[in-house]
């Protein structure tokens, strides 16, 4: 018990009224002051809620993109031509990167990367999207790279090192230009509709069938959702899509034939070094299944081990593949490589000619070895002349100057016969070949030299373009691969056929889902004797002793049919050309051959045709000797 | 049962268990166990999940051993006649000066302040015991001079009273409490019923004042408040701007309470608290796991629990028989209801940063102890004005 001592002093403030009023302002303080934050509790909670969760969600999810492998490409027989193999790469999480500029400056000199570049990249990459991760470099090496960033993490917030696909060529530069690259989307090919489904950092086919058939190849990334706690540290995986593979390729090529073109190149060129022409440095083998249009080889010289792209090309590699003084390594010149056709032209002048009714295959012409145009004196290749020749003839001997004659007379006719006719070959036109970026050539015609030609004088088509056309000289540009098309409509006896790489292509089990058809773009619309006439001259072109490629094709056990070419384009050397196609009866393959400033198509082109006719048709060396040249 | 017993030379009761019973205000005292068991709550799901402390149930343990304490010393207070202390309030005041300019001295604390002492076996938060220390103090003080409230020179004394500990704190530094000072002085002459003229000049005069500090003397070279005072008290304005930690905190307080939404993300459940996105969750931004948690609810029934207690208090300062009783009641009403305003203020961005703890609810033993000494000082004043009042006459005791 607790003694209470009584109030004193003075009246207790229960009794003094004052006190009610003087607590009542009290009590209106307090109500105020919580109303104060009952009312701002309401707009937060109530009102903004919905906001500040996904705020809360933004703070604590992390999306981690799974990448999807992308599908491997085969040759027709089923070797693996590229395939993926696990590389790791280095990121950053912008929205985890806690001192943004310390981090990256450290980062930079651990990946030996500009900081500036690096910067650019994360800022840009912080504006559209600060919950993803931006992959800075990728390919990065274990040790000592990645082991130091693991040992340091606390030093690197928001870095990140994930496991990714990077493309493998097994055979280094084997068949470099067909596969193409891949690399990091670019931001115009963000804006592209095929590309609608990618965000910035994806990696897409840049060149060759990896960007043709990039949709078939590519794979659908999955995500990985996980809750992380504020120093980003993972605590709980809340969802997983898993990736979706690529679909894998097949491709028509075939590498053994691949490969023997490939070597072929180099022994042509090795041929023209040992013929006085030693500029020679470059070359082209294209072959084409003439019944389908599958190229079975398509090989560029020089090329180049695709594996440089393999996380990021370097600035060195980068002008080494695109140096003039290195002959452009990047450049598929089988596809966009233009050039004059030259006699192997002469073939489609003589069926235009045949078909417009202007000669008969046996219309004689006198060759002395020159001819006049407009008080222009022009020379035959033979400049001691053919004499006498009918138009099988003409294209067996190449001679020259049935052709100038030809040119003259198409000259005269209404309207532009000679372009319209070799334009049915496919010439000035795209091939449609699977591959991005083939170039369309020329076939110049009185509109265009008006539009282009740079003087008065040059604006006016003359006797002299049409007679230079009929050679394949002059304004005339054309792809190997349009004389590959063009060569093999003569050869299936007239269908214009659309060349293709993709055979077909198999889900990641194997199983076939699509399968690539023969598709016909044109009709030559000869008649059978014009057929006839053709025939015969190419095949006399290898068979009979006067024709050019004779000699290159003595010993050679399958009747092929053939024509040489031997381009002029000053200030170089002369371009030797070879087009063939065997057996001459049921032609199964086309091959065409150039070798920039070889000589003569004689005895520089057809050799490399003879050699990959021998892979083809397993022959084995057919004891291919030196040959003496002729055109 | 003997219930009262007129004893001794002077009119006096004896107070007999029973009528202790009936007397005391049971709802202040429930209305503070229902506050504390929500902290301890609270607590519990703030930390349990914390790395580092070894056992999950560090601070829920730790601050329990202070409920149990501090409802130990409330009721030994509610027993002790509340007028002992004004009898002993200059000694009581000089003490409090001792204790805090010992803390300056002697005291312990982080990165260079000067807030605990340490004792044998615990530390003691020298401030927070300064709180219950000033209202007793100031409340006498005041009931002493009440014949002098009509001059402006005592209510001048009236504020050095007060301003000495201020300062003292301040140096601490300790700024939270400071203005908790200032808060225990308004209230208690807004019950003392000072003269309205006066109250117009002292509040003119508090606002130059902090016109001078925060902004007049700066400019002039000056530094009152520190650097990181002066930025926590401004961050608030703009916490996604700032680069300092504070702007973060206050920026993922907002975010933790506002995504409570109705219901909060249940108990335990709030990722900004468990993923550690709120640092301090378990001390000053309590509340905001409450917000997260429970939600608008949940902040709802603790705000009403407050409520109910001010309104006890506020009840006792009416009903006591002493004017010193009902300032005692008037001041620790203010410090109840400035710190939860400012501390509830400073999670949801509406009050800057100060560092004042939620009433029995932010983990902290002093804080704890020293409220519910509070609760015991005032059921000391309303047992005795009840039974006063029934010896008055005025109040029946049983009803």
């Amino acid at each position: 018990m607790v003694y209470l001592e009584p109030a004193k002093k003075h009246r207790p403030p229960s009794e003094d009224p004052s006190t009610g009023i003087r607590l009542g302002v009290f009590l209106g303080i307090v109500v105020v002051l919580f109303g104060i934050i009952v009312f701002r509790l309401w707009f937060l909670q109530v009102l903004s809620g919905d906001h500040y969760v996904s705020l809360a969600n933004d703070n604590r999810v992390r999306t981690v993109s799974l990448e999807a492998p992308r599908g491997v490409v085969k040759d027709r027989d089923g070797e693996v031509l590229v395939e993926n193999r696990a590389g790791l790469s280095v990121g950053v999480l912008p929205m985890d990167l806690k001192n943004g500029s310390d981090v990256l400056a450290r980062l930079a000199g651990v990946l030996d990367v500009p900081y500036e570049d690096i910067k650019a990249k994360v800022d840009k990459a912080k504006q559209q999207d600060p919950y993803r991760v931006v992959v800075l470099a990728e390919d990065v090496s274990e040790t000592p790279t990645v082991a130091y960033l693991k040992e340091h993490s606390l030093e690197f917030p928001g870095v990140r090192v994930q496991k990714s696909y990077l493309r493998s060529y097994p055979r280094g530069p084997f068949a470099a230009h067909i596969l193409g690259y891949v690399g990091e989307i670019s931001e115009d090919e963000l804006n592209e509709e095929r590309f609608r489904t990618l965000s910035a950092g994806a990696q897409v086919g840049k060149g060759g069938v990896e960007s043709s058939y990039d949709s078939f190849l590519r794979g659908i990334d999955g995500r990985r959702q996980i809750e992380v706690d504020a120093d980003g540290r993972p605590k709980q995986l809340l969802e997983t899509d898993n990736p979706i593979p690529g679909n894998n390729l097949i491709l028509t090529i075939d590498s053994q034939l691949q490969e023997a073109a490939e070597q072929a190149i180099v022994e042509g060129i090795e041929r023209a070094h040992a013929g006085d022409f030693e500029e020679a440095d470059a070359g082209v083998v294209v072959a084409m299944d003439p019944r389908t249009g599958e190229i079975m080889a398509m090989t560029s010289y020089p090329d180049y081990d695709p594996s440089v792209w393999v996380g990021g090309i370097s600035e060195k590699n980068y002008e080494m593949l695109n140096d003039p003084a290195a002959k452009n390594p990047l450049f598929n010149r089988a596809a966009n490589g233009l050039y004059p056709a030259a006699s192997t032209f002469k073939t489609f002048v003589a069926a235009t000619a045949l078909r417009e009714g202007l000669v008969g295959w046996d219309t004689l012409a006198n060759c002395t070895g020159r001819y006049t145009v407009s008080d222009q004196m022009l020379r035959c290749w033979n400049i001691d002349g053919h004499g006498e020749v009918n138009l099988v003839e003409a294209i067996m001997e190449s001679c020259d100057v049935f052709f100038y004659q030809l040119g003259e007379i198409f000259f005269q006719q209404e309207g532009p016969v000679l372009q319209e006719g070799v334009r049915r070959f496919g010439f000035g036109q795209t091939s449609g070949i699977d591959l991005p970026g083939e170039s369309r050539g020329r076939v110049p015609d009185k509109d265009w030299k008006r539009q282009f030609g740079e003087t008065d004088e040059l604006k006016i088509w003359t006797p002299g373009d049409d007679v230079n056309l009929c050679i394949g000289q002059g304004y005339l540009l054309v792809t190997p691969l349009q004389l590959a098309v063009a060569y093999s409509a003569v050869a299936n006896k007239g269908k214009v056929l659309v060349p293709h790489l993709g055979r077909q292509i198999t889900d990641p089990s194997g199983s076939i889902i699509h399968e690539f058809q023969t598709e016909v773009r044109g009709e030559l619309d000869l008649a059978g004797d014009t057929y006839a006439a053709l025939y015969k001259g190419l095949e006399m072109v290898t068979s009979d002793p006067l024709g050019t490629a004779h000699e290159a094709w003595k010993g050679f056990p399958i009747a092929v049919a053939g024509k040489t070419g031997t381009a002029e384009k000053l200030p170089d050397d002369d371009y030797a050309w070879f087009v063939g196609y065997a057996p001459i009866d049921n032609p199964e393959i086309v091959v065409v051959a150039l070798i920039e400033k070889g000589g003569h198509g004689s005895n520089v082109a057809a050799p490399v045709v003879r050699r990959v006719m021998e892979a083809y048709f397993r022959t084995g060396d057919t004891g291919l000797g030196d040959i003496e040249a002729t055109e | 049962m003997r219930i009262l017993e007129q004893v001794g030379p002077r009119r006096g009761t004896w107070l007999t268990f029973g009528a202790y019973l009936r007397s005391f205000d049971w709802l202040l005292f429930l209305a503070a166990l229902a506050v504390s068991g929500f902290g301890l709550a609270m607590i519990y799901s703030a930390t349990h999940a914390d790395p580092g402390q070894g056992a999950s149930l560090h601070y829920v343990r730790a601050q329990s051993i202070g409920l149990a304490l501090g409802i130990v010393v409330a009721i030994v207070l509610s027993l002790i006649d509340y007028e002992r202390y004004a009898r002993w309030h200059k000694f009581i005041y000089a003490g409090m000066i001792l204790l805090l300019v010992l803390t300056l001295i002697v005291g312990e604390g982080r990165s260079g302040a000067h807030r605990w002492i340490a004792l044998p076996f615990f530390e003691v938060q020298s401030a927070e015991v300064s709180k219950v220390l000033i209202v007793v103090t100031l409340a006498a003080f005041l009931a002493d001079g009440v014949e002098l409230r009509n001059r402006f020179r005592f209510v001048l004394l009236a504020v050095g009273y007060v301003v000495i500990p201020i300062i003292l704190v301040y140096l601490e530094p300790d700024l939270g409490t400071a203005l908790v000072f200032a808060a225990v002085l308004m209230s208690m002459f807004l019950v003392w019923g000072i003269h309205w003229r006066h109250a117009v000049v002292l509040a003119t005069a508090g606002a130059l004042g902090a016109l001078t500090v925060l902004r007049a003397l700066p400019a002039m070279g000056v530094q009152v408040l520190k650097d990181y005072q002066l930025q926590r008290l401004m961050v608030f304005l703009n916490p996604e701007h700032d680069t300092s930690g504070w702007g973060y905190q206050l920026t993922q307080s907002r975010i933790a309470v506002a995504s409570g939404m109705y219901t909060g993300k249940g108990f335990m459940e709030g990722t900004q608290t468990h993923l550690n996105f709120l640092p301090e969750h378990h001390t000053d931004f309590i509340f905001s796991v409450i917000g997260e948690e429970l939600g608008f609810l949940g902040a709802m029934i603790l705000l009403g629990l407050y409520l109910i207690m001010v309104w006890r208090m506020l009840r006792i300062a009416g009903r006591a028989n002493s004017l010193y009783g009902s300032l005692i009641a008037a001041g620790v009403a203010g410090i109840l209801v400035f710190q939860v305003f400012v501390n509830v203020g400073m999670t949801i961005g509406i009050m800057p940063v100060t560092g004042v703890p939620l009433p029995f609810v932010s983990f902290g033993s002093s804080s704890l102890v020293v409220f519910w000494m509070a609760v015991g000082i005032l059921e000391s004043v309303q047992v005795r004005s009840t039974i006063a009042g029934y010896s008055a006459g005025r109040v029946p005791l049983r009803r």
